[in-house]
């Protein structure tokens, strides 16, 4: 009756943004991504991307409410970088890290076929 | 690479795309009331189920004495709708199989069925996932501590499945190695044997993942991870798109 709709989890509705940025008013380089219609999946793999450049200070993530589909990010940077290049960053970082991972599978894929014909 | 463990799991169970029938507008004539078409391919379906007037005298099989008794997958009939026909085929769009039973019909039952299918993603609802089941585990690691020499490389080896070691002999000394570790079903049974317990270590290797994944048929499991990388792909693309198009809120 009162049931959720179930594209709630992955559409994204007219007049919503998927991503909205907020500076942190108290600590400086620091920021605040809110990410909608995304869940651990990514925040989960963005938070621990961000965390291997040495530049991110602080990096974490937090799922406010189970029934809210979003995520928000928390990134905070040394003084000569800002949060959304080191967002930017982690997000190339990771495209080449998975195309790298197709790659290999593919070429793994092919090597096991070939050897059994 | 250990930063992807769990990700392929969920996103290939969420959220690689397939059809699956939406909507179907259904007459039948005294038959089931329940739903069935979810689980079959698409479109149109007129099945008329009648006497089959050259069976032989004594046949007492469904299949020879009517016509059309039993409704499969086969019977679909795909309709184009707008430029589809021009972008695909019939071999493009149907069924996965052609022998799936939908229904079986008496002479005087009928069946005419319209049906939507939609392409959807397994987050949505589960007749959208093209995945059956996706897992993953760690690679088990096996190290011998203390050397297990005759009858006790025997007990080791039997404590394992079968391959995980292998017992060699070297100038006349049976002694057990670790052959293949990955074949191990962590079944931890070597610590039930106090003499062989302290010998042997087991662990996982961090960052060694092997994945499971099973398909439902309609993609073949390897096209499935590809496709899984594809959608995190596009995810990742998406947001660097909406980055460069972003003003802060201060």
């Amino acid at each position: 009756m009162n049931a959720p709709e179930s594209f709630e989890p992955f559409l994204l509705l007219d007049g919503d943004k998927k991503i909205t940025i907020t500076k942190d008013t108290k600590v400086p380089n620091a920021a605040h991504f809110v990410v909608n219609k995304e869940d651990h999946t990514l925040g989960n793999l963005l938070r621990a991307q961000l965390l291997r450049d040495p530049q991110v200070i602080f990096s974490g993530y937090k799922v406010p409410h189970p029934l809210e589909h979003k995520f928000v990010l928390r990134v905070q940077t040394t003084p000569d970088y800002s949060p959304q290049e080191a967002f930017t960053n982690a997000i190339t970082d990771l495209i080449s890290e998975v195309s790298l991972l197709e790659e290999r599978f593919k070429a793994a894929v092919r090597d096991k076929q070939e050897g059994i014909e | 690479m250990l930063l992807l463990r769990m990700h392929y799991g969920v996103i290939l169970l969420a959220e690689v795309a397939t059809m699956a029938i939406e909507k179907s507008s259904f007459t039948i004539t005294p038959l089931l009331s329940k739903m069935r078409c979810w689980l079959t391919g698409l479109f149109e379906l007129k099945v008329k189920c009648i006497k089959n007037k050259n069976a032989p005298k004594n046949a007492t099989d469904p299949d020879e004495l009517f016509i059309h008794s039993k409704v499969t997958t086969d019977h679909l009939k795909w309709v184009p709708m707008g430029n589809q026909a021009r972008k695909y085929g019939p071999q493009d769009i149907r069924p996965v199989h052609n022998d799936i039973l939908i229904a079986k019909l008496r002479p005087g039952q009928e069946l005419d069925l319209k049906m939507h299918t939609v392409k959807g993603i397994g987050k949505d609802h589960a007749k959208f996932s093209p995945v059956a089941t996706a897992s993953y585990r760690l690679l088990p690691e096996i190290t011998i501590t203390k050397p297990c020499e005759e009858e006790l490389a025997d007990k080791l080896a039997e404590c394992f499945s079968e391959g995980v070691i292998r017992v060699e002999k070297n100038n006349g000394v049976k002694r057990a190695v670790v052959a293949n570790s990955r074949r191990d079903t962590c079944s931890r049974e070597i610590f039930r044997h106090d003499d062989l317990k302290n010998r042997v270590k087991l662990s996982r290797i961090r960052d060694h993942f092997i994945f499971s994944v099973e398909s439902t048929g309609a993609l073949s499991s390897d096209v499935l991870v590809c496709e899984s990388i594809k959608v995190l792909l596009g995810k990742c693309r998406h947001f660097l798109s909406e980055l460069d198009s972003h003003c802060v809120d201060t």
